[in-house]
């Protein structure tokens, strides 16, 4: 068994060809889902990538502080509301001036799917080559844990705290990552920190896709600050999303869906949800709503994927054109 | 001397570009012309106001026309309208877009009426109802401020092909069948 | 006279045109394109020079004016050249980015067409727009003719690369009495163009966000080195003010077109009455001072070119010792007693050896600075200067607002 998971390990130090940019001891909470991912990326995709980041969580970081840099990467700092129309500026004047690049675009689940998302679903319509990656913790955590349109139905936040007339948020999340597939642009997939090999490939997918067009990954990055959890929770937390089909993996190529995990015997989202106290109020009644609401979202996403195999699609949707 | 100079038409006849080929003919003789067109919504059918100066020396007002001395009228419709004719000068002329002569036209500062049947003449050289180009040469006869070179020439930079060749057509048509009445 | 005389480089075309033409000659690598009334026209010119080949740059059709503000700074800031437009409600729209533009002293240029707001439907001229961003910490040149909006575009981008300057700068000119106004354009040669721009190649290439290289750009704001930063940025808009009178006597060596720089004084060497305004409205106050000198009448017009930064040494210099002087303001400042040009040049009433300043509010809210209107202000100001009773401020299209002031 040990040698088995030593095996799985190596497999994904294979895949961490590069150095890690970030400083130790950087200000990220302890078990934060974001570090992890950050550190991860450039180790896959090298340190010559652009990085562009937005007041979130991520910023005390990327951004850095004082004078001082946490990291020896290449970035651009900038605002929430127009953080992929700053990539768009960045590919296409290297575009023009013949500077090989990889741009990374990226934003938490606030920016990506609120506050950012017009300028999101431009740079997808102009099918612009850079690859955008939303770290999904489920609402906006830098500034101290306030729902946005991730955030779980149920889930108590700051704005959506438990009161006695209204208790969390009474509203089902939007699904970002099949709203960017529906775009058919190159490359979307969904990934998570439990399964680091598939992370791993899917980074490298982007990374050859980006040169066809724009591709957007969908990280669920759990906070276990913001969520009320065990910081050494972090991990499994992710693992169980996956088992309960409360964040599926696949990816989609021009849209065309494909499940890249399939889980045979899902379990019962209670799983997921008894290891965080935002969802400690909730009735039986409520648990029955987010549990239809998984099982929607996977019903769509299966639905989905099965028809494309079953369908017959004209050669022209095959291949996606560059941004022009 | 100046000219200011105001068109008046509906959507889709060219009244706009009527005042600016007019101004690109008037810079090609030396001279300047600067038009504009009167803001607002512009719809098919809604009446469109445009202006335009021409002079000999360099036009630098910019302000709509408020006391024009010509009138260019591209949609018979309008030739009885008040709006049409607030501010006219004294010694003032019009120019008119109509099939029948309307000699019945008077104003207390009209001096010089000009007719000519564009939609007519548009009609049978372009195939289509749009009077502007037939206009610009009529206007050229009657303002007695142009010949009618300068603004066939204009019109290349509004057509090519054939269509350039017709609508100069209609440019000279305007400019030899525009009757001329002293009021 | 009427007919045709030799070609000539003149084109008749309108103030947009103009625009578009000016930033196609300045070759930029990047374009953002989103489209807004009356600016529109910049926008499809351009994007018919792209698609002919015309234009070599990456043109980016944008899904919004704020993503068009950030796709130029991004560009701009990783070493290109870039060019957008905008007007009004598309400016506000975009305001966050151009804060951040200024602040990271990114050097872009783009055109704003200035249009009446906040009347969400106001189709006509207005400097609201201009007025409302005047502290954004760009440089605001303004353009008076369908000529000089092509030629400040060119200066523009002279300017705002310079290695001494490196701040981003927008050219104002007026809605609808500019940008859709055809007139006569001479359109410089490419090669002119091209050796007019070269100066810049030769200074020091400045600091660029490229791949690989440890270098980024945003953290600035914590702590350390901000307050520096917002004094040199402070210190270089200062320095503009110089550098553009430079840039205006190499342009009229070059093109053939002396503007003045910072101001064009106009008949004001021997006027002892004076009127202040910007933008389309002075070829109307030219017109009317030259009726009004061949009636004796000693006036003459100050035109403001470059807005920001305030011009105030050039102000003084053009306006001291003169007996009355007219602001004409097109749009308007709340809590003061007069427009919003007026009230920043009172700043400095001191300087001006007794000139008296009267404020004009006109050609908002749909109305036209007419000649009738400019012909009231001289006569105000005239008795302004002859000791009369004047108010301190009025509204010259809308009687209901005038009350006696208190001068």
């Amino acid at each position: 068994m040990a040698e088995k998971k030593q095996g799985r390990l190596t497999k994904v130090l294979d895949y961490l060809k590069h150095d890690d940019p970030f400083s130790k001891g950087v200000a990220f909470c302890p078990g934060c889902g974001l570090e992890l991912l950050l550190r991860f990326i450039p180790r896959v995709l090298g340190n010559d990538i652009v990085i562009t980041g937005t007041p979130s969580c991520s910023a005390p970081v990327l951004l850095g502080q004082n004078n001082q840099s946490w990291h020896t990467l290449s970035y651009f700092g900038t605002l929430m509301t127009g953080a992929a129309a700053n990539a768009t500026g960045l590919v296409r004047y290297y575009r023009k001036a013949g500077i090989d690049n990889t741009v990374v675009c990226f934003n938490g689940d606030g920016t990506a799917n609120d506050i950012g998302f017009g300028n999101l679903s431009g740079a997808a319509e102009r099918n612009e080559p850079f690859i955008y990656i939303c770290y999904d913790n489920e609402g906006y955590m830098n500034t101290g844990i306030q729902k946005s349109g991730t955030t779980p139905f149920g889930a108590t936040t700051t704005t959506t705290p438990y009161g006695s007339v209204h208790k969390g948020k009474n509203l089902r999340r939007m699904n970002l990552g099949l709203k960017m597939a529906m775009n058919k642009i190159p490359y979307t997939a969904t990934a998570t920190l439990s399964d680091l090999e598939d992370l791993a490939k899917k980074l490298l997918k982007a990374k050859e896709a980006k040169e066809r067009g724009f591709c957007f990954l969908h990280v669920f990055a759990p906070c276990p600050t913001g969520w009320g959890a065990d910081p050494a929770d972090t991990i499994e937390i992710c693992r169980r999303a996956v088992k309960t089909n409360y964040f599926p993996l696949w990816e989609a190529e021009n849209g065309r869906i494909r499940m890249t995990k399939t889980v045979k015997k899902p379990k019962s989202v209670n799983t997921y949800t008894e290891l965080m106290k935002k969802f400690h109020h909730m009735t039986e009644a409520d648990m029955k709503v987010l549990q239809d609401d998984v099982e929607y979202e996977y019903c769509l996403l299966g639905g989905l994927s099965v028809l494309e195999a079953e369908c017959q699609l004209p050669v022209s949707v095959k291949d996606q054109g560059d941004a022009s | 001397m100046m000219s200011e100079v105001r068109f008046h038409g509906r959507g889709g006849q060219g009244v706009v570009t009527t005042s600016k080929i007019l101004a690109n003919a008037f810079a090609r003789t030396g001279q300047f012309g600067a038009s504009f067109p009167m803001f607002g919504f512009e719809r098919r059918g809604a009446p469109v106001t445009a202006f335009g100066r021409f002079s000999d020396r360099p036009v630098r007002e910019k302000t709509q026309i408020y006391n024009p001395n010509i009138l260019v009228v591209l949609d018979p419709s309008q030739k009885d309208s008040s709006t049409v004719f607030a501010g006219l000068l004294p010694g003032g002329m019009l120019l008119l877009n109509d099939k029948e002569n309307s000699g019945d036209i008077r104003h207390d500062n009209l001096r010089k009426l000009a007719v000519v049947n564009a939609s007519g003449i548009a009609m049978e050289e372009i195939g289509l109802p749009i009077p502007n180009t037939v206009v610009v040469g009529a206007f050229a006869k009657m303002s007695g401020l142009l010949d009618i070179n300068p603004v066939v020439e204009a019109l290349a930079d509004y057509f090519s092909g054939k269509k350039l060749a017709a609508n100069e057509i209609c440019a000279k048509r305007g400019f030899d069948e525009v009757r001329i009445v002293e009021l | 006279m009427n007919t045709t005389t030799a070609p000539s480089r003149i084109k008749v075309i309108t103030g947009n045109a103009a625009a578009a033409i000016g930033a196609k000659l300045a070759r930029p690598d990047v374009v953002a394109a989103y489209p807004i009334t009356p600016q529109t026209e910049v926008i499809e010119q351009i994007s018919t020079f792209h698609a002919s080949g015309e234009m070599d740059c990456e043109l980016i059709t944008v899904e919004g004016e704020n993503s068009a503000m950030n796709a130029v700074m991004a560009a701009s800031l990783a070493g290109g050249r870039v060019f957008t437009a905008s007007s009004s409600w598309g400016l506000v729209f975009m305001y966050d980015a151009v804060l951040a533009v200024a602040g990271a002293r990114a050097p872009v240029v783009m055109v704003n067409v200035n249009r009446e707001t906040p009347g969400i439907i106001a189709v006509s001229s207005g400097q609201q727009d201009m007025i409302s961003t005047r502290d954004a910490g760009w440089i605001f040149l303004i353009a008076e003719d369908c000529q000089e909006v092509l030629d400040l575009v060119l200066q523009a981008y002279r300017l705002a690369e310079d290695h001494d300057i490196q701040l981003p700068v927008m050219v104002h000119y007026d809605g609808f009495f500019l940008s859709y106004l055809s007139e006569g354009v001479d359109i410089p040669e490419q090669e002119t163009v091209d050796r007019f721009l070269s100066v810049l190649d030769d200074q020091p290439r400045r600091t660029a966000l490229t791949p690989g290289q440890k270098l980024g750009v945003g953290s600035h704001g914590i702590l350390g080195g901000y307050m520096e930063l917002r004094h040199k940025h402070v210190t270089a808009m200062e320095r503009s003010k110089d550098k553009f009178e430079e840039i205006d006597k190499e342009f009229a060596g070059i093109f053939g077109r002396p503007y003045g720089g910072q101001l064009e004084e106009y008949r004001t060497d021997d006027a002892d009455i004076v009127l202040v305004g910007s933008g389309s409205m002075c070829g109307t106050i030219k017109s009317v001072i030259d009726d009004q000198r061949e009636k004796g009448m000693r006036i003459g017009l100050v035109k403001i070119r470059m807005y920001r930064p305030f011009p105030h040494q050039a102000l003084v210099a053009a306006l001291k010792g003169k007996k009355g002087v007219g602001v004409v303001d097109r749009s308007l400042a709340f809590g003061f007693e007069g427009g919003p040009i007026y009230t920043e040049l009172k700043a400095f009433e001191t300087r001006l050896d007794g000139t008296q300043l009267i404020s004009f509010i006109d050609g908002i809210a749909n109305t036209d600075i007419t000649k009738t209107n400019v012909e009231k202000m001289i006569q105000m100001t005239r008795d302004l200067a002859d000791g009369k009773d004047v108010p301190e401020v009025t509204w010259v299209s809308y009687p209901e607002a005038n009350t006696k002031g208190e001068k």
